[in-house]
């Protein structure tokens, strides 16, 4: 734990004080949050649940570039300079190394999401029509999702452009497929249908029955699906991380 | 402390560490000596459980480092040969960092101290020098009071006092007990510190003994001598060299 809690303070001076983190983590999230809300809450004709929906899809922009892009790049960065390799002819667990960073990175996206939250009551008068506990322990459980899949990549990335690929191509595709920017609702049903493959997806569907407070109705399976994910990418991540 | 018989690697089709075995008892040096290339690094990283290798017996204070990882490298140290930093880290927290993956550390500030990086805390590790640096990657190396250390070319970069002081530290901890495997292409150095020598020509031992035996057995005057016919570079092949660039 000492080794954790250490571990996760110097990473966290490192991290923060390179720019990307700021860039990616925080500010680019809460712009675009802050452009979906304006366009979403002004239309009249997408309806005044469209926008409340949207809030969904918005705070998750900063797990996803935390998550999938920071976590998993820096790690591989760290793989690729050989200071994994350092790290493996000491006692330390793997899993501390990822969640150490893992923690850095989560620092950020709960800024950005104090930022989004911000944004989205001040400028655009958001109230949300379901209960704050059950949305915020979603959001807690899409996280932990979104972040053994960053975690799976970060560990498993034979080499810099492999990582760089796959966190990309994970980003982007739930950026743009999942409902996080272009909502669901107003995709074609084809696209629909591919969206669904997507975990995030899933979150996103589960995250506006909380903003709603709807019953969970196909809960389960989305549910099922995010804490596949976990299993999968820490389970993954303890056993194959590769330190080369 | 340390036991490794018939260590093979092999990168694809080309045998990078051909049956290397030796022991090393409590208090005890080793020197892996070899050219550029023989097999130096590979077989440290063979022993050290982090390159797959075929072996009969490896073992590092009675246990295996693939299966008992954390346990053995609770008491092991390493300084590879090149060692990297994330950018920004400073000394202090290099420091801090390593020894927070311990039970047990040294007393930081003495060795701080001691490798001449007292004053250099708050600054940056990759804007240390050459010799500084290196200074650095040892001392993290011995931060949690190892039983065992490995060396990769340990002096490199270092100036002649950095060197000596380096000497001196080590010959001490030796006398305390502290186990050593190290490379070196400093004789000197080898002579000053070493029980042992191994030396590798092609990832194969061409020979292993102490250091007086290296000399006695060769038909040269010295160490270095000695090792250049071991290590099969010999004297006359560099003067064929000179002639046909001239």
């Amino acid at each position: 734990m000492k080794s954790l809690i250490t571990l996760a303070r110097i990473e966290g001076r490192l991290v923060w004080k390179g720019m990307d983190i700021v860039l990616f983590g925080i500010c680019f999230p809460v712009l675009l949050a802050s452009l979906f809300g304006y366009l979403l809450s002004r239309d009249a004709s997408s309806g005044a649940s469209n926008f409340q929906l949207s809030f969904a899809a918005v705070t998750t922009i900063g797990v996803l570039a935390t998550g999938v892009m920071g976590l998993p790049l820096t790690i591989a960065d760290y793989r690729h300079r050989q200071i994994l390799k350092r790290f493996q002819v000491t006692p330390v667990s793997p899993v501390y190394l990822v969640m150490a960073q893992a923690l850095v990175q989560l620092s950020a996206a709960l800024v950005s999401f104090t930022a989004v939250v911000t944004v989205y009551h001040v400028f655009f008068d958001f109230r949300l029509p379901g209960s704050w506990p059950v949305f915020l322990l979603t959001y807690g459980l899409v996280t932990l999702a979104m972040y053994s899949l960053g975690m799976l990549i970060g560990g498993l990335a034979p080499n810099q452009k492999a990582a760089n690929l796959w966190s990309t191509l994970a980003y982007f595709t739930m950026l743009l497929f999942s409902g996080a920017t272009i909502p669901y609702e107003v995709m074609p049903r084809w696209v629909q249908w591919l969206m669904d493959v997507l975990p995030l997806a899933h979150g996103i569907h589960l995250l506006k029955h909380a903003i709603m407070g709807e019953p969970w109705g196909q809960g389960g399976l989305h549910a099922a699906v995010l804490i596949g994910c976990i299993l999968i990418g820490a389970g993954g991540t303890a056993k194959f991380f590769k330190w080369r | 402390m340390l036991n490794v018989r018939n260590l093979s690697i092999s990168y694809g089709s080309k045998t990078a560490v051909d049956r290397v075995s030796f022991e090393l008892g409590q208090g005890e040096v080793i020197g892996l000596l070899g050219a550029n290339g023989a097999g130096k690094s590979s077989a440290i990283a063979g022993i050290l459980g982090i390159q797959k290798s075929t072996f009969e017996e490896l073992t590092l204070l009675g246990r295996s480092p693939i299966a008992h990882r954390r346990e053995v490298f609770q008491q092991v140290g390493v300084q590879f040969q090149e060692t990297n930093f994330p950018d920004r880290l400073t000394v202090q927290e290099a420091c801090l960092q390593w020894a927070s993956l311990y039970r047990e550390t040294a007393d930081v500030n003495e060795l701080l101290h001691y490798f001449g990086l007292a004053g250099h805390e708050n600054q940056a590790v990759n804007s240390l020098s050459g010799g500084e640096r290196q200074r650095l990657a040892v001392l993290l190396a011995l931060i949690h009071n190892p039983k065992l250390v490995f060396l990769d070319e340990l002096t490199t970069g270092l100036d002649t006092k950095a060197r000596r002081l380096l000497w001196r530290r080590l010959l001490t901890m030796k006398k305390a007990g502290l186990s050593i495997v190290l490379t070196s292409h400093y004789m000197d150095e080898v002579e000053v510190l070493c029980d042992r020598v191994l030396i590798l020509k092609h990832g194969q031992t061409v020979f292993q003994g102490t250091v007086s035996d290296a000399i006695g057995t060769s038909s040269k005057p010295t160490l270095e001598d000695a090792y250049l016919e071991y290590s099969g570079e010999r004297e006359e092949d560099w003067d064929e060299i000179a002639n046909h660039v001239s």
